[in-house]
C-alpha cells in the first residue's frame, strides 16, 4: 500500500464508529424519508442528503476516510447493515404501503447487482435485464399456475429458464460491441415482450392473475409473520425473502469480484484487444456474464411475480431495463454498495414525487441527466482493486 | 393481386424513405459524437406536435382558403424549431459528458428521450392522448394500375430523394461538411488542423434534427396520427436502419430503412395477424444482420489499433 493511502486511514476504533454511525444514519435518513409525509421536512432531508452529497465531492479527503474504514471493517459492517435491516420492518408501525417500496427496492437492489456484473465489471450495455426479469417471472407464473409447481422450485426452474435465453441473447452480442450491442439487446427486449403481449399461452396484454404465495414449513407467505407476540404484515415475508437475495447477491458479487473472473471482466472494460491478448478467452467471459445477470434477474423476477401475484407484459418493459440501468450507472459502477443505494434512491424517490404524480418521470429524467453531468462516477465510485502483499 | 402488390410497395417504399431520413440523423450524430444519440426519434416526433401548435396561429393569419399553405409554413417552421432544439440539447445535455466514457452519453440520451416524451404529454394540451394529423396531400396524384398514388407518397419519396442528395452534396463539397468529415473522422487531428469543433457539433445537431423532424412529420403523416411516446419505436427503427446499413454511409441509411421497412411490410403482408409481429419481424432481422455482418451492408469495417 503507498504513502498516500496510508495518510487517510483511520484508527480501528475510529474507523468502526464512523462505519456504524453512517449506516445507521443512513437507516434513520431513509425511515425517515420513507415515513414522513409533510412536503417541506421531505424537501429539507432531500437537500440534507443532496448537502452531504457535494461535500464529500468537494472533500475528497472525507470520502476517501470513509471508503477506507469500510474496507477495515468489512465483517462490522455487514454485520450491522443486517441488523438493521431485520430492525426495519418492527419500526414501520404495519404501514404496509412502505414495506411493499422496500421489497420493491430490494428486488431492483438485486436486478441492479445483476447488471452489475455486465456493466459495471464488463462494460456491456446489456438493455435486456428486465426482459430477464420477465422471463423468469413468466417461467415461474406458468408452472405454478398450469402444474401446481412449489414456489422453491419455480425459483430454479426459471433461473435455468433465463440463463438459456441469457446465453441465446448472448449469441449475438459475442460479435458486437457499444453501441451495436446496446441495439441487439434493446431489440431483444422490445421482441420479447411483443411475443409474450400477443401470445394467447402467456396471458396477452392480460397477464397471469393467481400466482400463489411460496410456502415455507408450512407458513404461507401471505399470512402474516407473528414475532414475539408482535403479528408484522406479510409483506414482510417477502421483506426478508427480498433480503436474502440481496444477501446472497453480494456474496455472490464478492466472490466473483475477488476471482480470476472479476479480473478478466475489468480487464474487457479496460481494454478487450489488450484483455484477449493477454490470453483471456473473451467469448467465454463475456458470455459468463450475461448468463450470470440473467440468472440473478429470474430470481428476481420469480419473487415479484409470487408477491404482487399478477403479472403483464407492461411490467417488464424497455423502461424497466434503463430504469435499472440508470440505478447502476448513478449508484457507481462495479459498486456492490452504491448500485444498492442507487436502487433504493431511484425507487424510493419517485415514489415520494406522486405527490406532483404528473411530473414524476419529468423529475426522475432531469435527475439523472443532472447526475451524470455533475456526479458522473456514480455516488459511490469504483475503488481500485487493493492487493495484499 | 397486381394491385394490392403496388400498394405494399407504394407502403414499403414510403416507409423505408421515413426511415432513412432517421437513419441518416443517427449516422451523422453518431459520426461526430461517436455516441448513439437514443433521443433522436424523439426529438424527431415533436415536429408534428409544434406544427399542430402552430397551425391555428398561421391559419387566422392566413385566412379562409390559406389552410394548406398555413400548414406548410407551419411544418417549415416546425423544422427549423426542432433543428434549434438539437443545437440546445447537444449545448445542455451533450456538450459536458463529450469526454465521458461512452456509457455515460448513451444513458444521459435514453433519459433525455424520457423526458421528452414526459415534457410533451404533461405540457401540451391533451398530451396524453393520440393528436389528429392529416397531410393536406391526401388528393391522388396520378394512378399505377389500379392504385390511386396519393400527393403524399410522391412528396413523400421526392423530399427524401432531394434531401438526401442535398446532404450528400454538403458533406462532400461543402467547408462545413468537410470540417464535419474530419472531426468525425478523428476529432483531436481536426482539431489540431484549426477546425472548430463546437460549430461543427452545433451545425450537425441542428442538420440531424432537422431532417429528423422531417421524417417526423411524414411518420406522423403516414400514420395519420401522433402520440408522446411514437418517438421510441420510430428512433429504434431508425436506428436499426442507420446500423442495418452502416453508420456513417448515406447510401446506407437509405439500403437499411428499405431493408427495416421492406421486413415490416412483408410480416404485414404475408403472415397471419402479422401487424402485432411487425416489429418483431423488423428487429428479428436486425439480429441476424449483426450476427453476420456487425459493421453494416455499407459500413466499412474499422481496423483497430492497440
Amino acid at each position: 500500500m503507498t504513502m498516500a493511502n496510508q495518510s487517510a486511514r483511520l484508527g480501528p476504533g475510529r474507523a468502526t464508529a464512523l462505519v456504524v454511525a453512517l449506516e445507521t444514519g443512513l437507516a434513520i435518513w431513509l425511515y425517515l424519508f420513507l415515513m414522513l409525509e409533510s412536503w417541506p421536512l421531505l424537501l429539507a432531508l432531500l437537500v440534507l442528503g443532496v448537502g452531504a452529497l457535494l461535500y464529500m465531492q468537494r472533500h475528497q479527503a472525507a470520502e476517501r476516510a470513509i471508503i477506507d474504514s469500510f474496507a477495515q471493517c468489512k465483517v462490522l459492517s455487514m454485520v450491522w447493515m443486517s441488523v438493521l435491516v431485520l430492525v426495519f420492518p418492527f419500526l414501520l408501525q404495519g404501514n404496509t404501503y412502505v414495506l411493499h417500496l422496500l421489497v420493491i427496492s430490494q428486488l431492483y437492489a438485486v436486478l441492479a447487482l445483476a447488471l452489475n456484473f455486465q456493466l459495471g465489471s464488463a462494460n456491456i450495455p446489456n438493455f435486456a435485464t428486465g426482459a430477464s426479469y420477465g422471463i423468469g417471472a413468466y417461467t415461474s407464473a406458468l408452472l405454478a399456475l398450469h402444474w401446481g409447481i412449489s414456489f422453491w422450485w419455480c425459483l430454479l426452474a426459471s433461473a435455468m429458464v433465463a440463463t438459456l435465453f441469457g446465453f441465446l441473447l448472448g449469441i449475438p452480442c459475442m460479435r458486437t460491441r457499444n453501441s451495436y450491442l446496446a441495439l441487439v439487446t434493446i431489440a431483444f427486449g422490445i421482441v420479447l415482450q411483443q411475443l409474450i403481449n400477443n401470445f394467447s399461452w402467456t396471458g396477452g396484454p392480460n397477464g397471469l392473475v393467481g400466482i400463489p404465495a411460496p410456502t415455507l414449513f408450512d407458513h404461507s407467505f401471505a399470512d402474516p409473520i407473528v414475532v414475539f407476540g408482535h403479528s408484522l404484515p406479510s409483506q414482510v415475508n417477502f421483506y426478508l425473502l427480498a433480503f436474502a437475495l440481496i444477501v446472497v447477491s453480494v456474496i455472490v458479487a464478492r466472490l466473483l469480484h475477488n476471482s480470476r473472473v472479476g479480473l478478466a471482466w475489468n480487464a474487457l472494460r479496460t481494454d478487450e484487444l489488450a484483455a484477449s491478448a493477454q490470453g483471456i478467452n473473451v467469448t467465454w467471459y463475456k458470455m459468463l456474464a450475461f448468463a450470470v445477470d440473467a440468472f440473478m434477474a429470474a430470481f428476481a423476477g420469480t419473487i415479484y411475480a409470487s408477491y404482487v401475484t399478477y403479472i403483464s407484459p407492461d411490467n417488464f418493459t424497455f423502461l424497466v431495463s434503463v430504469t435499472i440501468m440508470t440505478m447502476v450507472i448513478v449508484g457507481g459502477m462495479d459498486n456492490v454498495l452504491g448500485v444498492i443505494l442507487g436502487a433504493f434512491l431511484l425507487t424510493v424517490l419517485p415514489e415520494k414525487f406522486r405527490i406532483f404524480s404528473d411530473y414524476r418521470l419529468l423529475i426522475y429524467a432531469a435527475v439523472v441527466i443532472l447526475m451524470l453531468i455533475v456526479r458522473p462516477q456514480g455516488l459511490i465510485p469504483k475503488q481500485l482493486r487493493r492487493y495484499k502483499g | 393481386m397486381a394491385a394490392e402488390v403496388i400498394q405494399q410497395l407504394l407502403n414499403w417504399l414510403v416507409l423505408g424513405s421515413i426511415y432513412a431520413l432517421l437513419a441518416i440523423g443517427f449516422s451523422l450524430l453518431f459520426g461526430v459524437i461517436n455516441v448513439i444519440h437514443f433521443s433522436h426519434g424523439d426529438v424527431s416526433l415533436i415536429g408534428p406536435f409544434v406544427a399542430l401548435a402552430i397551425v391555428p396561429a398561421l391559419g387566422s393569419a392566413f385566412g379562409p382558403g390559406g389552410s394548406v399553405s398555413a400548414l406548410l409554413m407551419s411544418m417549415l417552421a416546425a423544422i427549423f424549431i426542432i433543428g434549434i432544439l438539437g443545437v440546445v440539447i447537444e449545448r445542455i445535455v451533450i456538450r459536458p459528458l463529450r469526454d465521458a466514457p461512452a456509457m455515460m452519453p448513451l444513458v444521459a440520451t435514453v433519459a433525455l428521450g424520457i423526458f421528452l416524451r414526459e415534457a410533451i404529454r404533461r405540457f401540451y394540451p391533451q398530451g396524453s392522448n393520440p393528436q389528429a394529423f392529416s397531410m393536406p396531400f391526401s388528393a391522388p396524384a396520378f394512378s399505377l394500375g389500379e392504385v390511386a398514388v396519393s400527393w403524399f407518397s410522391v412528396i413523400v419519396l421526392a423530399t427524401t430523394a432531394t434531401l438526401l442528395a442535398g446532404l450528400f452534396f454538403f458533406l462532400k463539397k461543402t467547408p462545413m461538411g468537410v470540417r464535419i468529415r474530419a472531426v468525425s473522422q478523428d476529432r483531436e487531428a481536426a482539431r489540431l488542423m484549426g477546425v472548430r469543433s463546437n460549430r461543427v457539433f452545433q451545425s450537425s445537431f441542428f442538420i440531424a434534427s432537422a431532417s429528423g423532424a422531417i421524417a417526423g412529420l411524414f411518420y406522423a403523416g403516414n400514420v395519420g396520427a401522433t402520440r408522446f411516446d411514437f418517438g421510441i419505436l420510430a428512433g429504434l427503427m431508425g436506428f436499426s436502419a442507420a446500423v442495418v446499413g452502416g453508420l456513417g454511409s448515406i447510401f446506407g441509411a437509405v439500403v437499411g430503412g428499405l431493408l427495416i421497412a421492406g421486413a415490416e411490410v412483408l410480416a404485414q403482408a404475408l403472415v397471419p395477424d402479422g401487424a402485432a409481429y411487425r416489429q418483431v419481424f423488423a428487429f428479428m432481422m436486425v439480429i441476424v444482420f449483426l450476427l453476420f455482418r456487425p459493421e453494416g451492408l455499407l459500413g466499412k469495417v474499422v481496423v483497430e489499433k492497440v
